[in-house]
């Protein structure tokens, strides 16, 4: 017998749908917001995916990795020569081939975050008016210097070989420091992450705020998705901002009262498993031969890049 | 407003990361004392509550982009120390799993959103509310208090990058950290924290207080530390 059910009720949706992907498809800056932070979530998914396999790096002792994830940060705002940073940058890269991540994947992201914070927000300390010095690019010509406020416009603005250098240092930096974030995160289980802050004796009650953040924020995510297109979905004509913001509000509180009752349940759920006020590691990271000489080679590599 | 790795020299972030630190100390020893276990999980939820508000990032002028952090809300919520441990744990996530905010930066960028951001906008709750739970003086003082409070984290912000010229410089004078002074970086910050995200944040902080205000009063950390209770 025929169904009567419309067939756009009965058609099993797409799982690669993706409002955000359609070709002219209009969406709202804060529709756009949501989506993103989803799907930037979802993407720690990613992490523990590949933390888990039974690589060279992936196998190193997390402590290790933390103590060398903060001394080559150090090492990196350091050094403040353009060759030795290149070399740096180099030595990641290989790096990420050893680890055998997604090379493109993980560089995309790499080269976004160094784009935005390394290069656009640096870019103009290129002209002569941020770093003075000998102009190689003329880009404007004023009939005579002038006096603005509190800042001295010269006669030409124009592109400085000082400041090339001091734009490609911030960049390679803010590329170096993330990229080897980014190794160390991607190689290393977050759950790994938080006994090696244990073992360097960060307490246990932020130890455990921290591990509890860290999956609230994935219930907190969905929550807020649904929470969102469900409001949406039920929007019709003009709206006024006030009935918006009273509406947004709303939803707002909706969600901390939901994330009252998870707590709730949450610390029933840690008391009846033994849950007393402090944590306990259940194993220890073992210190190997192997995690020793990889500290040893970090640390003299370290200083080695600094003294280059 | 987060820092990213390579505009702080060393001479900056070591001092920095030394004062969070202690910062940090003493918040968990007051939210040990104030906060029971059961409570914990919740701060939890503070944490994550201020990384999900830090994610949505609203696009300015220029190709850069900004956000609100959600410091004053949780201040006023749940106490300024509690806030320290809350927002502090959100920033430390974010560095080390999206990459927004360097490692070595995550002293300052804990210093100022999540050290002197929410005392400074307890108190500016306090001092504006002046101890009353009438709706339109609340709704005033927790958006003075989201306001002002993201607008001084942003100067402090503006403060550390316009010193690195003065304190990190090559023999020839070139910059080795932020390349901005303190004409440029400060005035960059205020500007757009006050005309933008001091706005975003403020209205933010005065509508989930104002909620919790009609609600769930009680929860209110604020009030229950010395104010009177007159809901209209």
């Amino acid at each position: 017998m025929e169904n009567k059910i419309p067939p756009y009720l009965i058609k099993i949706a797409d799982p690669q749908y993706d409002p955000a992907s359609i070709k002219g498809a209009k969406l709202s800056f804060l529709d756009k917001t949501i989506l993103n932070s989803s799907k930037a979530v979802k993407s720690i998914y990613l992490q523990a995916e590949n933390a888990a396999k039974d690589n060279f790096i992936q196998k190193i002792n997390p402590t290790i990795k933390v103590i060398s994830l903060i001394y080559m940060a150090i090492v990196i705002s350091i050094v403040s020569n353009l060759r030795t940073q290149l070399i740096i940058t180099v030595i990641i890269f290989l790096l990420f081939i050893i680890a055998r991540l997604k090379l493109y994947e993980v560089y995309r992201k790499i080269l976004f975050l160094a784009f935005i914070f390394g290069f656009l927000v640096v870019l103009p300390a290129a002209l002569n008016v941020i770093t003075p010095g000998k102009i190689i690019f003329n880009i404007i010509t004023f009939n005579k210097p002038s006096h603005f406020l509190i800042y001295n416009i010269p006669q030409n603005i124009g592109i400085t070989i000082h400041g090339i250098e001091v734009v490609s240092l911030v960049f390679l930096r803010v590329l170096n420091s993330v990229s080897f974030a980014l190794l160390v995160v991607y190689t290393t289980p977050f759950p790994s992450f938080i006994k090696s802050f244990k073992s360097i004796g960060v307490p246990d009650i932020f130890l455990m705020i921290l591990s509890l953040a860290y999956k609230y924020i994935f219930i907190l995510s969905r929550t807020i998705e649904e929470t969102y297109f469900a409001f949406k979905s039920r929007l019709l004509g003009n709206i006024k901002n006030s009935s918006i913001r009273r509406l947004i509000g709303g939803r707002i509180f909706y969600i901390f009262k939901k994330s009252m009752i998870i707590y709730q349940d949450t610390y029933n759920a840690m008391v009846s498993r033994g849950y007393s006020g402090k944590v306990v590691l259940h194993s220890r990271n073992h210190f190997t031969v192997k995690d020793v000489i990889v500290l040893m080679v970090i640390v003299i590599s370290g200083i080695v890049l600094i003294l280059f | 407003m987060h820092i990213p790795d390579g505009y702080l020299s060393p001479q900056t972030y070591i001092p920095l990361f030394g004062v969070f630190a202690a910062a940090v100390t003493v918040a968990v020893k007051k939210v040990k004392k104030e906060v029971s276990a059961r409570d914990i999980p919740y701060l939890g939820m503070a944490a994550a509550f201020s990384f999900i508000i830090m994610m949505f990032n609203l696009p300015i002028p220029g190709g850069t982009t900004g956000h609100a952090v959600g410091s004053a809300v949780i201040a006023i919520l749940f106490g300024p120390w509690a806030a320290v441990v809350a927002v502090s744990v959100a920033i430390i996530i974010q560095a080390l799993i999206f990459g927004d905010g360097g490692i070595t930066a995550i002293g300052a960028n804990c210093f100022n959103m999540a050290v002197c951001m929410p005392f400074a906008a307890y108190y500016l709750f306090r001092l504006f509310s002046y101890g009353s739970a009438k709706k339109s003086r609340v709704f005033f003082a927790a958006f003075i208090a989201g306001y002002l409070s993201l607008v001084l984290a942003a100067i402090l912000t503006g403060i550390e990058f316009g010193i690195q010229p003065l304190i990190a410089s090559s023999v020839d004078g070139k910059a080795l950290y932020c390349p901005y002074d303190l004409k440029i970086a400060v005035p960059a910050m205020a500007i757009e924290h006050l005309l933008l995200f001091g706005i975003v944040e403020g209205v933010i902080t005065a509508i989930i207080v104002k909620y919790f205000l009609k609600n769930e009063p009680g929860l209110i950390y604020a009030f229950r530390k010395g104010g009177k209770n007159e809901n209209e």
